[in-house]
């Protein structure tokens, strides 16, 4: 039964104030009096700071603040406290922040910036996962002196910061059933977000408190992160959204603000930051490097029986989230499959590169390359369709997953008959070459992931005077639609025109805490504390709906947005009217919270990671590519994509086709472009010449997408997730599309022209 | 710093600023004239975010300086609009579902309507180069592509 305005693709909210350019993104804001900053980088991966001169900077007129890490000894981190504002003693990235400069304009505060003198003594780097492991050198000389905040786990004495086991039955007895073996090795290189807006922020701050203005994608979060670092109470840190100009997971974590807070503590006055398009690159966030090394049996009859992962994530020079992806990754490693014999053996190393994150999903692309890239090998080897070997092995209802969970609610299947329905997959042979010689190939991909558990929200819902209702919720419009989602949601309960409900702003001085918009989470637990909310609105007008009408409370209901009297059949008041009615009139005005969190249906996971219940939700979806490769250039052209996710319930299927959408270009850019190059720690790429990343030349092919809803108990009318899911199997399906046409087993990410035309050399 | 003293139109308006010579037409409109409308994304003309018409033409304002602005027409997507109503173009972009993020929407509409003036008979093709040079992270542009082409069926008189 549908209820409306679920399943509507009613038009997004917030188009009309992005299309006329009304809409203020982080660099739009500005504050009374505010100075401007520019910040020192470091030129070097790794090396000891001798000596920070800035006395020059400090003589420039209109200089009004210098801080380098000597005077400001703050440590900061969401995970392990271990990052500076500004490198004290050491220098441990290309691009480090190791000075800066608040002035009273940016063209000065950068000439400052370039009076600093800096003398540095390089030290040995820590360039690779390998040097990591050697303990070459210690990017940190003691990891356990730090703060650790829960869900980390250095290893004293190594460049390790984190470690992740997971062990399902017995791996050494599964191997033994298995009739082919199939062993590979595959490397992700480092990417970035590339949002079109960069890191901003603008900081009013004393002693006492602060007040941040931030394209925050977890303004909760960055709060907490800010009042420990600052040793503020957390309510005297006010962290004002602006909107987004795209996150991608890179606005998860404090960044900017940090620095904007101690220099306008140091300057008695708020201070604005912006990175450029370079400091984005070399100094912001991005994807971290990760290598696999995995080993897979099956029987000869195309049952999986048994597989090994040993994972290395490269998290750079400071902890940030890596952790996070370890863990979340470390869940999905072993893809969608039934497999009675399961390893995981998962690491975090630190090097002297720049800080990985959150890159839209955790982790789930690069693993999905890693189990994906096993399962056309396994297939290839037993000579089946690697699409009929998936579907034997695909978790379905009633099935135990290798975290031993029993699973419900799987459209494995379906997706994966969808995606591949989506390329013609059945009616094309593997490879083919074309009338004028170029390659063709097909490939296939799938992946299953966890939304982040436990976790909290709360909304709050207000009526207006006129009877529109306002929206209190922390989740953050990214452009995936939530501030049009969450209002559909409330209006299916309240039975109102939806275009009556508007999300406000989001503020921390005033918005219902909310953890952070990432894991795909927010339609799902916005959406339960909006549906409890509602739910109190209309318990909350009956009083009143009885009062007006002068009959019993008891005889009062409310059905499609239809108040009514059991004892008087005349009488009917629709929610839209609620304002014209009268009711609320002096009437103590009506506003209800919902509160919503996963920790009761949660099970701990125990130390390998098995649990009944580690999720609140898990979201599972399949592409397929069909690619063209250009055998004198090495190029490859995407022809098309079928891509089938299973979104639970489509609260508005536009979004969600958008969503994946917008995933497959990313998602090409991450399999045939993208890479961030370092040169003796050097990054040599930075900027969007050399960082390729997809333009609309790259996104003709043809897409074909559906949305497979199997119905997820515990999400409001059956909601899962739909922000990340679409890019974690493009890239390996096309990797795989490569690898077919080229008959070579490519085992990176990205594949680029140069590794086509020189494979296997 | 050398300033000068220039004149521009703006959405019509016309404008008389003494600015310092190094300053960019990006940075004049956003930070002279308030019109934050058009986006800064890499601030060397790699990604569009920041174009707006010049004289009929679609340009990256940070690649233009303010003082080559003087005595030229400029259009922002301040001035698209029709008054309080949607210019063709822009409703075209929330019907196609054009939108996620936004930032490189305005330089995106801007683009699009010179190029309409320019061709408004343009082939999928046409409109796909056209917009090569406006970088969109969240779209995968393919509904920009058909924004763009219903609003050209519109102004040919097709729809």
């Amino acid at each position: 039964m549908s209820i409306y305005p679920i399943g509507e693709c009613l038009p997004r909210k917030d188009g009309r104030a992005k299309v006329t350019g009304k809409s203020k993104f982080g660099a739009d804001w500005n504050v009374t009096g505010q100075l401007y900053a520019a910040v020192l980088h470091s030129p070097h991966g790794h090396a000891k700071i001798l000596s920070v001169d800035v006395s020059e900077a400090k003589k420039l007129p209109g200089v009004r603040a210098v801080l380098c890490g000597a005077c400001c000894e703050v440590l900061y981190g969401h995970m392990l406290v271990d990052q500076p504002i500004f490198a004290v003693n050491k220098v441990r990235y290309y691009g480090e922040p190791v000075a800066a400069v608040a002035a009273d304009d940016l063209r000065t505060a950068k000439e400052a910036v370039r009076l600093i003198k800096v003398e540095y003594e390089p030290l040995p780097l820590v360039d690779s996962i390998d040097d990591a492991l050697s303990k070459k050198a210690m990017v940190h000389d003691d990891l356990m002196a730090y703060q650790a905040l829960g869900g980390v786990s250095p290893v004293a004495g190594t460049n390790i910061v984190d470690t992740y086991t997971l062990k399902h039955g017995d791996i050494d007895e599964g191997f033994k059933q298995a009739d082919v073996v199939v062993e590979n090795e595959f490397y992700c290189a480092m990417g970035q977000h590339t949002p079109l807006e960069t890191h901003v922020a603008i900081a009013d701050a004393d002693e006492h408190g602060c007040h941040v203005y931030t394209p925050a994608q977890s303004p909760f979060m960055i709060r907490g992160v800010l009042a420990k670092a600052f040793g503020y109470r957390v309510d005297r840190v006010r962290v004002t959204c602006t909107e987004i100009g795209g996150g991608f997971g890179c606005k998860v974590e404090a960044r900017l603000e940090p620095i904007a807070i101690a220099l306008s503590r140091a300057a008695r006055k708020p201070v604005k930051i912006e990175n450029d398009r370079g400091e984005e690159f070399e100094s912001a966030l991005c994807r971290g490097p990760v290598r696999f090394r995995m080993k897979t049996g099956a029987t000869k009859d195309g049952k999986l029986v048994a597989q090994h992962m040993l994972i290395h994530w490269d998290t750079g020079a400071y902890t940030t989230f890596g952790p996070r992806i370890n863990f979340n990754a470390g869940f999905g490693a072993n893809g969608p499959y039934h497999i009675p014999n399961a390893f995981v053996d998962s690491y975090v190393v630190m090097t002297n590169k720049t800080l990985a994150t959150a890159y839209r999903g955790f982790g789930i692309t690069e693993v999905a390359c890693a189990h994906e890239t096993q399962m056309e090998a396994l297939a290839e080897k037993l000579g089946m369709d690697s699409l009929e070997f998936r579907l034997k092995n695909v978790l379905r209802d009633g099935m135990e997953s290798v975290t031993g969970e029993i699973v419900t609610s799987m459209g494995g299947a379906e997706c994966l008959e969808k995606a591949a329905e989506g390329i013609g997959w059945k009616d094309k042979p593997r490879r083919w070459v074309t009338e004028d010689g170029k390659l063709r190939g097909k490939g296939l991909a799938c992946y299953m992931k966890l939304t982040g558990t436990p976790s909290t929200t709360s909304a709050m819902l207000r009526v207006n005077d006129d009877g529109t209702v306002t929206l209190l919720e922390g989740s953050r419009e990214l452009g995936q639609g939530v501030e049009t989602a969450l209002p559909q949601i409330a209006a299916s309960v309240l039975g109102m025109n939806p275009e009556r409900i508007l999300m406000s702003p989001v503020d921390t001085a005033f918005t219902p805490y909310d953890k952070t918009t990432t894991a795909s989470r927010s339609t799902f637990h916005g959406g339960n504390a909006v549906m409890l909310a509602a739910k109190e609105i209309i318990e909350k007008l009956k009083p009143l709906v009885a009062k007006k009408w002068k009959v019993d409370l008891a005889s009062i209901v409310f059905k499609d947005g239809v108040f009514t009297s059991k004892n008087n059949n005349t009488l009917t008041l629709h929610m839209d009217d609620i304002g014209k009615s009268g009711i609320m009139k002096e009437e103590p005005p009506v506003l209800a919270t919902g509160t919503y969190g996963t920790k009761a249906l949660w099970d701990a996971p125990d130390k390998y990671h098995q649990s009944k219940r580690p999720a609140a939700f898990w979201m599972i979806g399949a592409q397929a590519a069909e690619v063209e490769i250009d055998p004198k250039t090495g190029t490859t052209k995407i022809i098309r994509m079928g891509a089938a996710h299973d979104v639970g319930k489509a609260i508005n299927p536009d979004s969600c086709r958008q969503q994946i959408e917008g995933s497959l270009v990313m998602g090409v850019g991450n399999a045939i472009m993208e890479e961030m190059i370092y040169q003796d720690g050097v990054l040599v790429n930075g900027n969007l010449v050399d960082y390729k990343i997809p333009t609309s030349m790259d996104a003709d092919f043809e897409m074909n997408i559906a949305l497979v809803e199997k119905p997820d108990p515990e999400g409001p009318h059956g909601v899962k997730g739909i922000g990340e899911p679409g890019l974690a199997p493009t890239a390996p399906s096309i990797i795989n599309a490569i690898s077919a046409a080229c008959e070579h087993r490519f085992t990176t990410m990205p594949v680029k022209p140069e590794d086509v035309l020189f494979r296997g050399e | 710093m050398t300033h000068k003293t220039i004149k521009a139109t703006v959405n019509g308006e016309v404008y008389e600023r003494t600015i310092p010579v190094c300053m960019t037409l990006a940075e004049f409109l956003r930070e002279e004239l308030g019109l934050t409308g058009t986006k800064i994304g890499c601030n060397e003309g790699e990604c569009g975010a920041c174009t707006v018409i010049i004289s009929g033409k679609p340009m990256n304002s940070c690649l233009v300086l303010a003082v080559e602005a003087d005595g030229a027409e400029v259009l922002t997507i301040e001035g698209v609009s029709q008054g309080e109503k949607l210019h063709p173009l822009q409703q075209a972009f929330l019907d196609a579902g054009a939108i996620q993020c936004g930032f490189c929407t305005p330089g995106m509409v801007l683009t699009a309507k010179a190029l309409i003036e320019e061709n408004p008979n343009p082939t999928e093709a046409e409109v796909r180069k056209g917009i090569e040079g406006n970088i969109c992270r969240c779209t995968g542009y393919n509904r920009i592509i058909d924004a763009i082409m219903n609003e050209a069926e519109r102004v040919r008189g097709d729809k």
